[in-house]
């Protein structure tokens, strides 16, 4: 690890996890010199985060070394609006439907994954659920309608405010005995 | 005469699963010349829902991620928060910690066994393990008020203390259930029935394990000795003495040797938490209202082995009460994708709810 620190601006956040920053054209070569010179292996997880105040997304690569036992979180920022990072399924053949979830829930793309279809979500044509902006309360209230409930529903706020009164002046009957 | 390929849908309900989930398939007479995993019929939008919630909201969820095995996605949301928030927690809650996470793994385990045994018929091992499962249930219920979701596993500690006479009900159910394991042998592992099916069968090879991120059961079932408590230990696992059971077939019938094997290592860390469990100390850090709990600018990531296997969370916090991104990442998506597609082709139709259920798929945690 203290060879590869010198190649590269890691920082170590705990003692087995270790993060590092690239921009996006120098992602894809990183992880392939890591994949292939510095044995780390294995995919484990792709992130995505939406920093919409910053206007960007910050994709994360979580590589597992097994023989020293750490992670390594390559991080990105890539731009929210039309962007295509290239795939790392030839890297990572398990990076297909990683970037497939991603590519459906914030509408990143990945350039050479062509398997870009419908992952959790049937025929969507709204605007990818995780992004920031998506307003789950809105699109409910748009496309569902609510019940009312049973018959006998209790109003909890009301319940609440009915046996707290209730402690109360138990309470207060007991001061006053 | 030309045979003909059919298309055909296994599931979304079935007994290969714990959940819905399901696999469309390419036949030709009975062999699986290509399958295709299908998700969302359960997606609750849960790492959605967490972004608007302040870290306390939060918690209550993330039990709900994957049913049969709440536990550590608790023990992962405490871990995360508790790195990224800098608080310690006491060597007894910790101990508590652990032993909840191996009676949840015990009960996973049992519940596992049921599966898989129904997926070749042998309906009786189901309802004898499940009747075993619900004495740990009452366990769980006795300790956090709950029988499947506990809401225990608390950032800061645990979040009650452990009832009069716990451990020593908890010992008497660890004598009971290691006789029940010999009896498991005979009813289950060493049946020749099961071993018929499983032996040969959904082979996974060693050096595509490490590769391709399989986990749990499907790496150790492959002869490759990981397990996150081992390799990179949390609360207190790295001052208790268990083995990391492998086989080396690769097959169905490893993996559940595997588990088998794993139930008795669980016993073990279990009593090694009952003799050793500390009768003094705090249970829970003193933590700031739940409106004044901010998280810092920063991110991490913890993981824990489940009973599947790593079970892992990223977490990012953006200085306010709430969490700006949280991504669990269980064993099933790489399982249930990567895995199980290629694994199916060139399998019996009559194989597939076997297959699945010997990689401890959970479709709940696929699609968060």
């Amino acid at each position: 690890m203290q060879n590869l620190m010198q190649h590269f601006e890691i920082i170590q956040k705990t003692p087995t996890l270790y993060a590092l920053h690239v921009s996006i054209e120098t992602l894809f070569n990183t992880l392939h010199h890591l994949r292939y010179q510095s044995d780390f292996i294995t995919l484990s997880q792709l992130t995505c985060t939406d920093w919409i105040e910053e206007e960007r997304f910050e994709l994360g690569y979580m590589l597992t070394n097994l023989e020293r036992n750490c992670n390594l979180m390559v991080k990105c920022f890539i731009g929210r609006d039309d962007v295509t990072v290239a795939s790392v399924v030839t890297l990572f053949p398990q990076a297909e439907v990683m970037e497939r979830e991603l590519h459906e829930m914030f509408g990143v793309g990945f350039e050479g994954n062509d398997t870009l279809y419908d992952f959790a979500l049937e025929d969507w044509q709204d605007l990818p659920p995780m992004r920031r902006e998506f307003d789950t309360l809105a699109y409910v209230q748009s496309h569902y309608d609510f019940r009312d409930g049973r018959d006998d529903n209790l109003d909890v706020k009301e319940q609440i405010k009915i046996r707290k009164a209730a402690a109360k002046s138990a309470k207060e009957a007991q001061g006053g005995a | 005469m030309e045979r003909k390929t059919i298309t055909i849908f296994h599931g979304p309900q079935h007994p290969g699963i714990t959940g819905n989930m399901s696999v469309e398939l390419e036949l030709t007479g009975e062999t699986i010349t290509k399958a295709r995993t299908h998700v969302g019929y359960l997606h609750r939008g849960f790492e959605k829902l967490i972004e608007r919630r302040t870290v306390i909201q939060a918690f209550t969820i993330v039990c709900r991620i994957c049913v049969p095995e709440p536990d550590p996605n608790e023990a992962n949301f405490a871990l995360a928060v508790e790195q990224l928030a800098g608080i310690e927690v006491s060597e007894k809650a910790t101990y508590i910690r652990v032993m909840v996470l191996e009676m949840a793994r015990l009960a996973a385990q049992l519940l596992w066994m049921a599966g898989q045994s129904g997926s070749v018929g042998l309906g009786t091992v189901g309802q004898w393990s499940i009747y075993d499962r619900d004495l740990i249930l009452d366990l769980f219920e006795a300790l956090t008020g709950g029988r499947v979701y506990h809401m225990y596993i608390y950032p800061g500690g645990v979040r009650r203390e452990l009832p009069e006479g716990f451990l020593e009900r908890l010992g008497a159910l660890l004598d009971y259930l290691q006789k029940r394991l010999v009896e498991y042998d005979r009813l289950f592992f060493d049946n020749a029935s099961f071993q018929k099916r499983a032996i040969g069968v959904g082979v996974v090879k060693s050096e595509e394990a490490l590769h391709l991120g399989y986990v749990g059961q499907v790496l150790r079932g492959c002869g490759l000795k990981r397990d996150v408590r081992r390799d990179n230990p949390y609360f207190n696992y790295a001052a208790l003495e268990f083995d990391i059971p492998t086989q080396s077939g690769g097959d169905v019938f490893a993996r559940a040797l595997v588990r088998r094997a794993e139930m008795r290592e669980s016993i073990k860390i279990l009593r090694q938490v009952i003799a050793q469990m500390p009768t003094e100390g705090a249970i829970m850090q003193k933590l700031p209202k739940h409106r004044k709990f901010t998280l810092p600018k920063e991110d991490t990531y913890v993981a824990v082995e489940s009973a599947r296997g790593e079970f892992g969370y990223y977490m990012a916090g953006d200085g306010s009460e709430m969490i700006r991104r949280m991504q669990v990442k269980g064993p099933s998506l790489i399982h249930g994708f990567t895995l199980l597609e290629s694994l199916l082709v060139g399998e019996e139709l009559s194989n597939v709810a076997l297959i699945m259920n010997s990689l401890g798929i959970c479709p709940p945690e696929i699609e968060r």
